[in-house]
């Protein structure tokens, strides 16, 4: 993999970027925000923080074998998707508490 | 190995009934069950450890078929292992986020109690109480799961130069032997911090610059919690039900724990190998396979501790 970002070591800068958002992650909490607005932070957060740690520090990036392992580990998605859509559909709101748009008789159905 | 894990997490589990210990004439299978469960897993991390410790890297096995063609066996190997690890934690963020969804906070089910003043005094109340209720209530609450966090990334950046030392070519074997058997003594202290942190926080609680800070089992956030009662309700007659939330923290998290704990296991064994000068490029791929464990498990923790320690 390439082993600089902007000049410096990879791996330096990815735990300095790390420890930077996670800082910032904990200090969105101590600041008076709606629920959320919080809760978009640390999702907004959260995401570069796993991709950084996937695609740097587990060489998801960068060698020769990346893609195939990326490939490989995004597949599990597929059931993570599943399971969490499917935990969706059995909440007992599901067919009522959903935005127009989703529910039937929204098109003219 | 599996069976192991199989017969050791069968009988552990059958040490208790629901929330307390079972009688001890009813858990002496149990405790044989475990015994064997431990036996089974020791021998095979000895077979294990063995192979290992005598690899030279003169032979890793490549996988001549598609799509892993030329790749080290025991690499994809490993990324099969995280897929199911993946999967396990998967079902407990769907189980998170299912009840999290599902259940209503307790704060407001109070507040909407005490506005149609249908609250009744000596009733529990069903709800979901996050522990982070009680975790991000104060800085001094949140120190240990936050110092967690930094040392769970810093440990995964001295697992990465351990790597690097491992497999730098032209260097001197003494150099190179202190260099990766101090970062891999360094991840193993972290990775202790981790844990040593967690029992604080959940069983032990800490009093620094005057502040006390309770742990969560004293505060009551327990998995038998049937009445429970919210600090923020401040001495109310409210009391929750939060076995619910109170269980799929502690075993969220402490699944997670269990991991850094296996981590720490074959982290002892990583370092006396290195100490003994154990690595060189070419099979430098052991600390590299266990590193990609190691991450999985700090990217486990940058998922749970938002949402289980902040949100």
């Amino acid at each position: 993999m390439s082993h600089t970002i902007l000049g410096k070591d990879a791996y330096w800068m990815n735990m300095w970027g790390l420890m930077i958002l996670t800082a910032i992650e904990v200090g969105a909490v101590g600041i008076d925000l709606s629920r959320s607005t919080t809760l978009l932070i640390l999702i907004g957060i959260g995401i570069p923080k796993f991709l950084m740690i996937a695609g740097i520090f587990m060489h998801l990036t960068g060698d020769k074998d990346s893609r195939i392992l990326t490939v490989t580990a995004l597949f599990p998605t597929v059931f993570i998707l599943i399971m969490v859509i499917f935990i969706g559909l059995t909440h007992p709101d599901a067919t009522t508490a959903l935005p127009a748009i989703c529910r039937p008789g929204y098109y003219g159905l | 190995m599996s069976i192991g894990f199989g017969a050791f997490l069968f009988s552990f589990a059958n040490l208790f009934v629901f929330g307390d210990i079972a009688d001890t004439s009813d858990i002496t299978g149990a405790l044989l069950g475990i015994c064997v469960g431990f036996v089974f897993i020791g021998i095979g991390l000895s077979i294990w450890w063995r192979q290992d410790l005598s690899f030279d890297g003169s032979y890793e096995p490549k996988a001549v078929g598609a799509p892993f063609k030329n790749i080290d066996i025991r690499k994809v190997a490993m990324w099969v292992f995280l897929w199911s690890e993946m999967m396990i934690f998967s079902s407990l963020f769907s189980t998170y986020i299912r009840y999290r969804v599902g259940l209503p906070k307790c704060e407001n089910l109070y507040n909407d109690l005490v506005a149609s003043g249908e609250l009744v005094s000596g009733t529990a109340y069903t709800c979901y109480e996050p522990a982070s209720q009680l975790i991000a209530a104060s800085w001094w609450h949140l120190a240990p799961g936050a110092i967690n966090t930094f040392a769970l990334i810093l440990s995964s950046f001295t697992v990465v130069q351990a790597l690097r030392y491992a497999k730098m070519p032209d260097l001197d074997e003494e150099v190179r032997r202190k260099k990766i058997y101090r970062y891999l003594a360094c991840t193993t202290m972290l990775a202790c911090l981790f844990l040593t942190l967690k029992m604080v926080e959940w069983f032990i609680g800490f009093n620094v610059f005057g502040h006390e800070i309770p742990s969560l089992v004293s505060e009551g956030y327990t998995i038998h919690a049937a009445n429970y009662q919210p600090h923020w309700a401040h001495g109310g007659d409210f009391m929750a039900n939060i076995r619910v939330s109170a269980s799929i923290f502690f075993v969220t998290t402490g699944t997670h724990g269990i991991h850094v704990l296996a981590g720490v296991i074959g982290l002892l064994y990583l370092t006396l190998k290195a100490y003994r000068g154990g690595f060189n490029p070419d099979n430098a791929v052991t600390i590299e396979y266990f590193g990609l464990y190691w991450h999985f498990v700090d990217l486990v923790w940058v998922l749970v501790f938002p949402f289980f320690y902040l949100f």
